[in-house]
């Protein structure tokens, strides 16, 4: 019988995969049960003073328990009959054909394996049906919790920010990477002596621990920052670094591990090698933003003429980020940051295009996607603690690691803040200051990252070290979050419109005027420029250019600019209003009707999509 | 250790190996955007002769043609196969020493012999060709679910017998006839000499049979619902493809797994009652368990989940899949379990869904849907090129193409003539070339088709296959505008206009079809009824209190399972609504009976009207028919009343 199903004891690649995925499914199904139990009751009573506990402060937790189960509750017998064979191959093929007593069987290839791990192959069979292949999670699972973060960003008190935000993504990153990775070299140098050591562990790849855990990822701060109304100031910058962060930390990793100086000796301190690096960092860092804006662009000039369908509309959407994202691989730089930026450009341009309808659609598609992107790897991590089968838990270098990032935080936010009051004007006061060293959580990010590769002892570590890290500060943190809040004083229940009538005109004019004339031109050039070529709205190309451009200008406005030039008048106030966002200086204290569209009543965490805080 | 290993090498780049899958998905996406912005002009243009998923195809097509013609495999390959005496099977895991580094390599698939050198033509190609239980695992779930999701419409529970007979009978007619012709053909083709290197057997031929026998009118359907075509006839069309699927999923599994003991092609009783077993019993057991986890999702009832729409979207979301996933697991079709469970979900669960995940919901299910069908579409033009064992046999592709017409013809008059028997409404003749020419073959159809592609009559029909879904849907989808003209079918049909001319036809033969319908609908009366008073009230916040419905003796536990909110000034409405709602099934079971209903209580029966306006034209019925029902409920009702 030729049709017959693959034959054989395990001709059942199928239910291997059906396995994993109901193993991950069922996982967080459960997740989201206990969620609705745990949340449930909660929200009904969440008035000051009681312990709002964050979104995901719980999302580990079932993923432990089915990692618990997985791991001692079920014994498979391991059927697998590993046979280890010797050939005369020079390099690893990526498919390999092998006759097995006349019939063919394809193999294909999963990675490499150190020599001791070889054991422990073959140890059990349902746990590495669990097991993800790490490329999931940067190619599937970080992507749209990216992008719906860079979606996200479209907001005034993020502008008005801006600086110190890139300040502490930039200059703190690289400060916290620098002092965790001195901190563990040292405790990594203290393992030596101690000979706890068991494999090789160098100061780049101290380094790259540094890198690694750099990433900050609050989710559940600001979920609980959100519900409580915590002061929006804090809450854009904590969200702002958050954000840029990741970015930045994917690129310097992935820029450690290019980090080969030349000669015989590989680990020592090489300049031209570091200064390869820097160029690498600065090149894909570059590069992915130059990507990401550049597919906003032209997604926003392809929406720009399709209109009236939204299922199209909303498909052309996710199909032209998803590209980004691929396109980035393809090119060699970081997928997750041009995905970022994309974002942040097609909210900025694109998202004018939609109509109402696919707007609607296209934010809830992303809220969903990542909703479920976020819990499905929190649910992981929790698994990973128990399923993955190298783990090196050191108790020296976890020490050691806890107190590298309280050190490496520190080191970021009180020194950056003290730098920034000295140019601000609004002075980021001290318990915000605290505020943000407690809120530095790790989260899908570093755990990400640390899965990638973990070939190695020394990458083994560092992952069981996340790992738990990231289950420390998640819980520890996540949950102490309200407390904290009334421990320093910090004001909740901030109206984000009465907060802006309370400063005096005359001082915001003129602190505006100091800090903000560079963002001032761009945001007149794209007001003038970019918006009219990209998106419906803004005033028509015609009155802003030249008038010896007048030609070109006719041809690329879209006719319903023109439509809207009797309401020019209107659109102009309209643009102050708008560009209030931003520059709050031409401001006045009518923000709130920045739009309708964006007092739309959001339902979950993501409401603050197009802002909560004016309505 | 001593094997004596020889090699066969593709040589692949480390650092490629890292961004592996990046170029084809990227070609994808854009053979995706540059359909969308295609549909997107053709249907500001009212272009109808071609349908988004033709649109897909042929950009597949040119696309794969590119690919195969215009790329240059850069791979060098030695192809050689290890030979390894200590292995006695395949194991799932391989661990390879190659100069003293351990790799481990993961079982993929066998490979049959005359593959081995087909099986490393371009690297290129070999990209691009998708693993199969993608298709079975990712992408036809979400069609399936949200055809399921569609289908709660009255049309479709009036019109029930005729599509489960079409759907049952019909492809099972559809299947036999096609597998009889294929092996007619396939006997001559030995006879003058085609076939000599491999034989295809009489089950071969039948599997042949029952996969192309799901079909797919996705193309005529969107015609259809754009043109406003009769209802009768959408509906019957659209139950029958959704229903056939499902039948030629499990079908074609069962005809897989008949085994006859010795000889392959003598015909054995009991391989036989086995496999109609098997088909009773994954058919059973696929629909028990998709109805089950819709009932699971049912008992949201009891949280406030309603609070988060987000929240309900992912459940429901995720415990479709979970019924997908169970299915497979259990060894089921996920499929079929799939489909049910939208069926279920939408009838019960939908009602506990707040307005707001009512919306984010359908229009989730509604993009998947969207960009699942365009991918396989898409995937099944590139296949063409791309899939590298294609074996094109002029006489089989004659014969398949013969088949498939006689099949669906042999199908759909015979079971009409005997269905108009019984109906008092007929179908029509015109009715019925439509529905003969609507025979398209799409998404089912491939994906059962490429499942398997090991031997040489599996590839075979692969390709045929391919060929034929090609065909039906650029010449019949293209083709179904014209022929609406030509066959005088109604287009425009405004279904109130409709309904109402069948309700004043309704009380002219009242007596008559009393009896006619307490014949026919006497146990979907009992299911209703059942329905109505134990599982509504039971699952949703709808219908009346079990308290009231159930025996006094169970009142406590009546007491707990009923919602708080279907007390109250439930009760009363509850009844009218039930009366209203149980109208659509027992259309004219009892019509005189409505009017002293909305006499008793018309208030009551505005409300309920209302009510039930708002929990039926939402219901899910995704992007189809939306407008059209919501229309349709209002005017029919008051005219009852």
């Amino acid at each position: 019988m030729s049709t017959e199903p693959l034959p054989g004891p395990r001709g059942t690649r199928m239910v291997q995969f059906t396995q994993a995925a109901i193993g991950v499914c069922l996982c967080s199904t459960a997740e989201l049960g206990i969620r609705i139990l745990v949340l449930h009751p909660r929200s009904e009573r969440s008035f000051w003073g009681f312990a709002v506990v964050g979104l995901t402060d719980l999302c580990p937790s079932p993923g432990v328990l089915v990692g618990v189960v997985l791991r001692y509750g079920i014994h498979v017998p391991s059927d697998v009959n590993n046979v280890t064979l010797s050939c005369q191959v020079q390099t690893s093929p990526a498919t390999l054909l092998v006759n097995v007593s006349g019939k063919f069987y394809e193999y294909t290839l999963k990675g490499e394996i150190s020599a001791q791990e070889l054991n422990n192959v073959q140890d059990n069979e349902m746990l590495r049906k669990v097991t993800f292949d790490p490329e999931v999670f940067f190619n599937i699972l970080l992507p749209p919790i990216i992008f719906y973060a860079g979606y996200s960003l479209k907001r005034r008190h993020f502008f008005r920010n801006l600086g110190s935000i890139l300040a502490y993504a930039f200059l703190g990153t690289a400060i916290s990477c620098l002092v965790i990775g001195s901190v563990v070299y040292g405790c990594v140098a203290l393992m030596k002596v101690t000979g706890q050591l068991g494999g090789d562990f160098y100061f780049t790849d101290c380094l790259l621990f540094g890198a690694i855990v750099s990433a900050t990822d609050p989710v559940t701060v600001l979920a609980i920052f959100h519900e409580l109304q915590v002061d929006v100031e804090l809450y854009a910058l904590l969200f702002g670094e958050s954000v840029l962060n990741d970015a930045v930390a994917i690129v310097l990793s992935s820029s450690i591990v290019a980090y080969q100086p030349a000669g015989d000796n590989s680990h020592t301190f090489d300049v031209t090698a570091m200064f390869k690096s820097i160029g690498i960092f600065l090149g894909i860092f570059s590069g992915s933003f130059a990507m990401g804006a550049a597919t906003g662009v032209v997604t926003a000039l392809i929406s720009f003429s399709l209109f009236g369908f939204p299922l199209l509309e909303t498909g052309l959407f996710f199909l032209m980020s998803w590209s980004t994202f691929l396109l980035a691989e393809a090119c060699g730089f970081t997928g997750v940051v041009a995905v970022l930026f994309c974002g942040i450009t097609q909210a900025h341009y694109t998202y004018n295009n939609l109509s109402t309808e696919s707007q609607h659609r296209t934010k809830q598609l992303f809220e969903l996607l990542n909703f479920l992107a976020e819990n499905f790897i929190f649910s992981y991590m929790g698994l990973a603690l128990f399923t993955f089968q190298n783990h090196v838990f050191n108790p020296t270098f976890v020490v050691g690691a806890f107190l590298a990032i309280f050190l490496g935080r520190a080191a970021n936010i009180y020194p950056l803040s003290f730098l920034l009051n000295l140019g601000r004007r609004n002075k980021i006061g001290t318990n915000l200051q605290h505020m943000m060293m407690f809120a530095g959580l790790r989260g899908a990010m570093a755990f990400a990252l640390a899965i990638r590769d973990t070939a190695t002892y020394a990458r083994q570590m560092m992952f069981s070290t996340t790992l738990l890290i990231v289950f420390f500060t998640v819980w520890v943190f996540g949950g102490g979050t309200t407390a904290m809040l009334s421990c320093l004083n910090i004001r909740v229940g901030v109206d984000a419109d009465q907060e802006n009538v309370g400063v005096p005109e005359s001082e915001r004019r003129s602190t505006k005027a100091e800090s903000a004339w560079l963002f001032r031109m761009w945001y007149n050039f794209d007001h003038n420029y970019l918006k009219p070529l990209l998106t419906h709205s803004g005033p028509p190309l015609t009155t802003t250019l030249p008038g010896c451009c007048g030609p070109v200008a006719r041809c690329l406005t879209s006719p319903q600019a023109y439509e809207n030039q009797e309401q020019l008048k209107d659109d102009d106030s309209d643009l102050i209003l708008n560009d209030g966002d931003i520059s709050l200086t031409y401001g006045d204290s009518t923000v709130n009707t920045d739009s309708v569209a964006s007092t739309r009543r959001m339902p979950w965490t993501g409401s603050w999509l197009l802002g909560t805080m004016n309505s | 250790l001593a094997g004596s290993i020889q090699k066969y090498v593709s040589v692949k780049d480390e650092d490629h190996f890292y961004h592996q899958g990046a170029v084809e998905l990227l070609i994808f996406n854009f053979l995706l955007i540059l359909t969308i912005l295609t549909i997107w002009l053709f249907k500001n243009h009212r272009f109808r002769f071609l349908h988004e998923t033709g649109g897909a195809m042929l950009y597949g097509l040119v696309m794969g043609l590119i690919i195969r013609y215009v790329t240059k495999s850069p791979d060098v390959e030695s192809g050689t196969v290890y030979e390894c005496e200590k292995l006695k099977s395949g194991p799932s895991t391989l661990l390879i020493n190659i100069t003293n580094q351990v790799y481990e390599y993961q079982y993929k698939r066998e490979i049959s012999h005359h593959n081995v050198n087909g099986h490393q033509g371009n690297a290129m190609l070999q990209k691009m060709t998708f693993d199969p239980s993608i298709f079975f695992n990712i992408l036809l779930p979400p069609i399936i679910f949200h055809a399921g999701y569609s289908l709660k419409k009255r049309h479709f529970f009036r019109n029930l017998g005729s599509i489960l007979t079409y759907a049952f009978l019909g492809t099972a007619i559809s299947c036999i006839v096609i597998g009889l012709i294929m092996y007619g053909f396939v006997k001559a083709m030995v006879h003058i000499g085609q076939l000599k290197q491999w034989e295809f057997h009489f089950t071969d031929c039948l599997f042949f049979g029952s996969l192309m026998s799901a079909t797919d009118p996705v193309t005529v359907l969107a015609i259809f619902h754009e043109l406003n075509v009769d209802t009768d006839l959408y509906t019957l069309l659209f139950g029958e493809s959704v229903l056939n699927d499902a039948v030629a999923i499990v079908l074609t599994h069962s005809i897989s797994i008949y085994s006859p003991k010795e000889n392959p092609n003598a015909f054995d009783a009991a391989a036989f009652f086995q496999s109609v077993g098997n088909f009773l019993g994954i058919f059973a057991g696929s629909f028990a368990m998709g109805s089950s986890y819709a009932v699971v999702t049912h008992l949201t009832k009891f949280t406030k989940l309603c609070e988060f729409p987000m929240l309900e979207t992912g459940l429901f979301f995720l415990l479709s899949w979970s019924a997908f996933l169970s299915a497979e697991a259990a060894g089921l079709t996920g499929i079929v379990a799939v489909l049910f469970c939208g069926v279920t979900q939408a009838h019960y669960t939908y009602n506990n869904l707040s307005p707001d995940s009512k919306m984010r919901t359908k229009q989730l299910f509604e993009f998947m849907n969207f960009l699942a069908e365009n991918v396989i579409f898409c995937y099944m033009g590139l296949a063409l090129f791309t899939f590298q064992n294609h074996i094109f046999n002029p006489l089989f592709i004659f014969g398949a193409l013969v088949a498939v017409f006689v099949a669906r013809a042999a199908n759909i008059y015979p079971l009409s003539f005997l269905l108009n028997l019984g109906r008092k409404q007929k179908i029509p003749g015109n009715f019925q070339h439509m529905m003969m020419f609507s025979g398209l073959r799409g998404a089912i159809a491939f994906a059962l088709a490429i499942r398997d592609t090991n031997s040489q009559p599996q590839q075979m029909m692969f390709s045929t296959a391919l060929l034929m879904v090609f065909f039906t849907v650029w010449v019949f989808g293209g083709g179904t505008t014209p022929m609406l003209t030509w066959l005088q079918i109604r287009v425009g049909v405004d279904p109130d206009e409709d309904l109402k001319a069948k309700a004043a036809s309704q009380s002219a033969s009242d007596l008559d079809k009393n009896t006619t319908k307490a014949e026919s609908a006497w146990l979907f009366r009992i299911w209703y009824g059942f329905d109505h008073k134990y599982l509504k009230p039971l699952l949703t916040h709808t219908g009346p209190p079990l308290t009231s419905t159930l025996p006094e003796w169970c009142n406590p536990i009546a007491r707990l399972l009923t919602s708080p909110t279907a007390y109250g000034d439930q009760l009363k409405d509850g009844d009218t609504v039930y009366i209203i709602n149980n109208d659509e099934l027992t259309e004219n079971y009892d019509s005189s009976a409505h009017i002293p209903v909305p006499a008793q209580d018309s208030t009551g029966s505005i409300q309920a009207t209302g009510k039930e306006d708002i929990q039926e034209g939402d219901l899910g019925l995704g992007g189809y028919k939306l407008q059209l029902q919501h229309t349709a409920d209002q005017p029919q009702k008051n005219s009852l009343a």
